[in-house]
C-alpha cells in the first residue's frame, strides 16, 4: 500500500479547491436549480417582471430558517427579474440598530429589510420608508389578481399600518397560542384554560417541582420584544387602554391587575430561572418536560417538536389564549415584514417592490413552507389560502393536537393590533416597561412602584 | 499532621478552588462543543457522554461555515495590530522622551478619545465610511480600529519607555548613535516586553470587538465576533455549535498569549533597570 504524504503544496491545493467548493459549490447547485425551476406560475401576473433587469438590491434579514428558505429561492427570483439580490444576515437585536442608522443617514445601504413592526410608526413619522398603497396600486407593477392583497393575514397588514396606510408587506409572522402537554393534562382530567384563572389553575395543579415539572413559564427576561411581548396581551386582556384620553397610561387599575397575574404565576409555578428566559429557553425546556404549558408564540412549535432534542414529540396539544377578565382575547402577534427604503433611486425601489411581491406571493409562500425541499418547516406562512392548502395543514398538524386550528383562531379573532400602542416612541417606551416589569417580578419594588415609576419615565417621552 | 503541611494542603485547595473558578468557562465550552444538542439540553448536566466532533464539522465545513469569519478576524486583527505599532511606538517615545510645545495637551488629547462612549461615535463612522465607500471593507474597519487601539497602545507604552534611564540612551548618543538607531537599537529592545504585552491587547480588543463590526461589516468583511451570532436565531440557540465557534474563536488568541507569554511576563514586571523618567 502506498502512503500518502502530503507535501505543503498539495495540502495548499487540496485545501483551495476544498474552500472553492465549500464556498461556490452551493452557489452553483442554486444556480443549476435556478434554471430548471418552473417560473410560469410567476410569469401569469400582467407585469413586467423585467422592467429593471440588471439592478442590484441589498437585503438585511435575520439569521432564522425561513429567511433561509427564501434565500435558498433567490436563484429564481434573478430568472425572473433579472435583478441581483444580495442578502446581509445580521443578528435581531442588531439589525434593528442597523437599519435605523442606515435609514437615518440615508445612505440606502438596505433596499429592504426584515422590519419590526413597531418601528414602522417611527419609520413612517421620519418617511424613511415609502407607503406601499403606491406600489399596490401602480398596473406597471402589480396585478392585483395575480398578488392578492387581501389573502395576506388581515392581522399582520393592520400591524404593519400607520393611519391606514401599509408601509411592510409581512414575509413570515406569528401568534401567541396556548402549548401545553396533553399527556399530563389527560392524567390529570384537565382541560386546556379558556381563562386566565383557569390558566393558574391548571399551572398549580401540574406543579411539581420535586419531580422536575413545572406548571407554566412565561418570557421573564427583560426587553421590549422579551417580558413586553407578553405583558402587553395581558394588559389588554385585563381591559387596560395605553392610551387613556389620548395620554398613554401605564399605571392604571387594570394595569395593576395584570402585571398581579404576571408576577403570581411567575413566582409560584414557573421555574426561578424563568425570570431570565425568552422564548428559546422556554422551548428549550418545555421540549426536555420539565414545563407542562406555556403561553408564547406559535412558531416555537418546531422547537418542541425537533426530533434531535426533544423529548416531548407526540404529546403536545394547542389551544387560543385564555380570555381575560374583561372577556377578550389578545394574542401578541408579530411578523418581519418588508419595507421600502425611501432614500433610493427610483429605479431601485422598483426592483426592491418587485422583490418583495416576489417574496409575499403565494407561489414564494408555498415554495419556501411545504413544497420547500429542505428539513425546514416553516409555520408563520402569511397567506390565507396556504394555511388552507390541505399539504401545508398535513405538515402543520405533525407539530401536535389542534395546532392550526388553534393558531388560525388566534389569527382571525383573538387580535388586536393596538396591543401595544403604535407610537414612534415605542422601542424606548417598551425598554422602560420591560425594566419596570422585571423590577416588580424581582421583588425589588411593589407593582404599584414600578408602574408608576414607568409613568413618570414615559410621559417626557411622549411631550418629547 | 504537622502545621506546615497543613498549610500546604489549605492553600492548595484554595488554589485548587480558584483554578476550578477560572477554568469553568472554558471548559464548560469545550464540553458542550463536544455534545450534541440533546446531550446540550440534558437535565443533570452530563459529564459522561459520547463525544462527537459533529459541531465542529458543522460550524468548519457546512453550508455556513465559519472560515471566511475567522479569515476575516485574522486581516482585521493582524492589519490593526501592526498599523498600530507602527504608530504607537515612536509615538509612545516621543511623549515619553522629547520636548516639545504642547506636549501635555498632546498626550491629554490621546487620551480624552478613550472617553467618548462608542455608541455616540457610531454613526459619524458609519457615514464617513460609507461616504468614502468604505463600508464593509478591511481598510475600513481597521482604521475605525485604529482609532481606540492607538491611543491605548501609545498610554501602555509610554510607561514603558519612561521607565528606561536615560543613561543608557546617553551613553549611545556618546558612542555617535543617531537617535533613530538609539530607538531601534538600544530602547526597543530593552521595551520589548511592553511592546508584547501591547501587542497582544491590541490584537485582543480588534479580536474580541463586536460593535463597530456589526454596524460597519457586512457580507465581504465578517469577523467571527458577529457570525457567531447567527447561531443564536429567533427561533433557537444553537448551543453545541455556538461552543464550538467560541473555543475555536479563543484558540489564536490562546497560542498568541503562549508565544508571548515570555515577554509579557517581562512586561509587566517592566524594565531592565528602574529609575528612568520624564524629561
Amino acid at each position: 500500500m502506498t502512503s500518502f504524504k502530503p507535501t505543503r503544496r498539495t495540502l495548499l491545493k487540496t485545501g483551495t479547491a476544498a474552500a472553492a467548493f465549500a464556498t461556490l459549490g452551493p452557489a452553483f447547485l442554486r444556480q443549476a436549480a435556478a434554471q430548471d425551476a418552473d417560473l410560469a406560475p410567476y410569469k401569469s401576473a400582467q407585469i413586467d417582471w423585467q422592467q429593471v433587469s440588471g439592478e442590484t438590491i441589498t437585503v438585511a434579514v435575520i439569521p432564522a430558517s425561513y429567511f433561509e428558505n427564501l434565500i435558498a429561492l433567490a436563484p429564481q427570483f434573478k430568472a425572473l427579474t433579472g435583478i441581483d439580490v444580495r442578502f446581509e444576515k445580521i443578528p435581531p437585536a442588531q439589525i434593528r440598530q442597523k437599519s435605523v442608522i442606515d435609514l437615518t443617514s440615508k445612505t440606502g445601504t438596505y433596499a429592504t429589510h426584515a422590519a419590526d413592526p413597531m418601528y414602522y410608526a417611527l419609520y413612517a413619522a421620519n418617511k424613511w420608508v415609502e407607503p406601499l398603497d403606491t406600489y399596490l396600486a401602480d398596473k406597471s407593477l402589480t396585478d392585483p389578481a395575480w398578488f392578492k392583497l387581501d389573502d395576506i393575514i388581515p392581522a399582520w397588514r393592520s400591524a404593519n399600518g400607520i393611519d391606514g396606510k401599509l408601509y411592510g408587506m409581512p414575509y413570515d409572522g406569528e401568534v401567541t397560542i396556548q402549548v401545553y402537554r396533553k399527556d399530563l393534562y389527560d392524567a390529570k382530567g384537565l382541560k386546556p384554560a379558556d381563562t386566565l384563572e383557569a390558566y393558574t389553575s391548571n399551572a398549580a395543579a401540574l406543579n411539581t417541582p420535586n419531580d422536575r415539572v413545572w406548571g407554566a413559564a412565561l418570557r421573564g427576561v427583560a426587553g421590549a420584544g422579551q417580558n413586553m411581548y407578553i405583558y402587553p396581551s395581558i394588559f389588554r386582556e385585563f381591559g387596560g387602554d395605553w392610551m387613556k384620553g389620548g395620554k398613554l397610561t401605564v399605571n392604571g387599575p387594570e394595569a395593576e391587575a395584570a402585571l398581579a397575574w404576571y408576577v403570581d404565576i411567575m413566582k409560584k409555578y414557573a421555574p426561578t430561572a424563568a425570570a431570565n428566559w425568552n422564548w428559546p429557553d422556554i422551548a428549550d425546556a418545555f421540549s426536555q418536560g420539565t414545563v407542562a404549558s406555556y403561553i408564547d408564540a406559535h412558531s416555537s412549535a418546531s422547537v418542541i417538536n425537533n426530533p434531535e432534542k426533544s423529548k416531548v414529540i407526540g404529546k403536545v396539544a394547542y389551544a387560543r389564549w385564555p380570555k381575560g377578565p374583561s372577556g377578550k382575547r389578545t394574542t401578541s402577534i408579530w411578523n418581519w415584514g418588508f419595507p421600502i427604503n425611501s432614500a433610493l433611486p427610483e429605479k431601485k425601489r422598483k426592483a426592491t417592490w418587485l422583490f418583495i411581491q416576489w417574496a409575499a406571493s403565494a407561489e414564494t409562500q408555498a415554495r419556501t413552507a411545504h413544497k420547500f425541499a429542505g428539513p425546514t418547516k416553516r409555520s408563520g406562512v402569511n397567506r390565507t389560502s396556504v394555511w388552507k392548502d390541505p399539504d401545508y395543514i398535513k405538515l402543520m398538524n405533525g407539530f401536535g393536537e389542534n395546532f392550526v386550528e388553534a393558531t388560525m383562531g388566534a389569527l382571525q379573532d383573538d387580535t388586536d393590533v393596538d396591543w401595544r400602542p403604535r407610537v414612534p416612541q415605542w422601542p424606548a417606551i417598551g425598554d422602560t416597561m420591560a425594566t419596570a416589569i422585571q423590577s416588580a417580578l424581582s421583588g425589588q419594588v411593589t407593582i404599584k412602584a414600578a408602574l408608576d415609576d414607568a409613568q413618570r419615565r414615559i410621559e417626557p417621552m411622549m411631550r418629547g | 499532621m504537622t502545621a506546615k503541611r497543613l498549610r500546604i494542603i489549605t492553600l492548595l485547595a484554595i488554589s485548587m478552588v480558584f483554578l476550578l473558578a477560572w477554568a469553568f468557562p472554558i471548559v464548560w465550552s469545550v464540553l458542550n462543543s463536544l455534545k450534541t444538542d440533546s446531550d446540550v439540553l440534558a437535565y443533570p448536566p452530563k459529564l459522561v457522554f459520547a463525544p462527537t466532533l459533529d459541531a465542529y464539522r458543522d460550524v468548519l465545513f457546512g453550508s455556513g461555515s465559519i472560515l471566511p469569519n475567522l479569515l476575516s478576524s485574522v486581516i482585521i486583527s493582524v492589519g490593526t495590530t501592526v498599523v498600530t505599532m507602527l504608530m504607537a511606538v515612536p509615538a509612545a517615545y516621543a511623549l515619553a522622551r522629547l520636548r516639545f510645545r504642547g506636549k501635555k495637551f498632546a498626550g491629554f488629547y490621546v487620551l480624552a478619545t478613550q472617553m467618548l462612549p462608542p455608541v455616540g461615535i457610531i454613526i459619524p463612522y458609519f457615514l464617513v465610511l460609507r461616504n468614502i465607500g468604505w463600508i464593509d471593507t478591511y481598510q475600513g474597519i481597521i482604521l475605525i480600529y485604529l482609532s481606540f487601539s492607538l491611543p491605548f497602545a501609545i498610554w501602555l507604552l509610554v510607561s514603558y519607555f519612561e521607565d528606561i534611564p536615560f543613561e543608557m540612551e546617553e551613553a549611545a548618543y556618546l558612542d555617535g548613535a543617531s537617535r533613530l538607531k538609539t530607538l531601534w537599537r538600544i530602547i526597543i529592545p530593552q521595551v520589548r516586553g511592553g511592546i508584547a504585552v501591547t501587542i497582544v491587547f491590541v490584537f485582543l480588543n480588534a479580536w474580541n470587538e463586536f460593535l463597530f463590526a456589526v454596524v460597519l461589516s457586512g457580507n465581504t468583511v465578517r469577523p467571527v465576533t458577529v457570525a457567531m451570532f447567527n447561531f443564536v436565531s429567533v427561533e433557537q440557540t444553537l448551543w453545541a455549535k455556538l461552543a464550538a465557534v467560541s473555543v475555536l474563536a479563543m484558540l489564536p488568541v490562546v497560542v498568541l498569549g503562549v508565544v508571548a507569554q515570555k515577554h509579557i511576563v517581562k512586561g509587566l514586571t517592566v524594565g531592565a533597570v528602574k529609575g528612568g523618567g520624564r524629561r
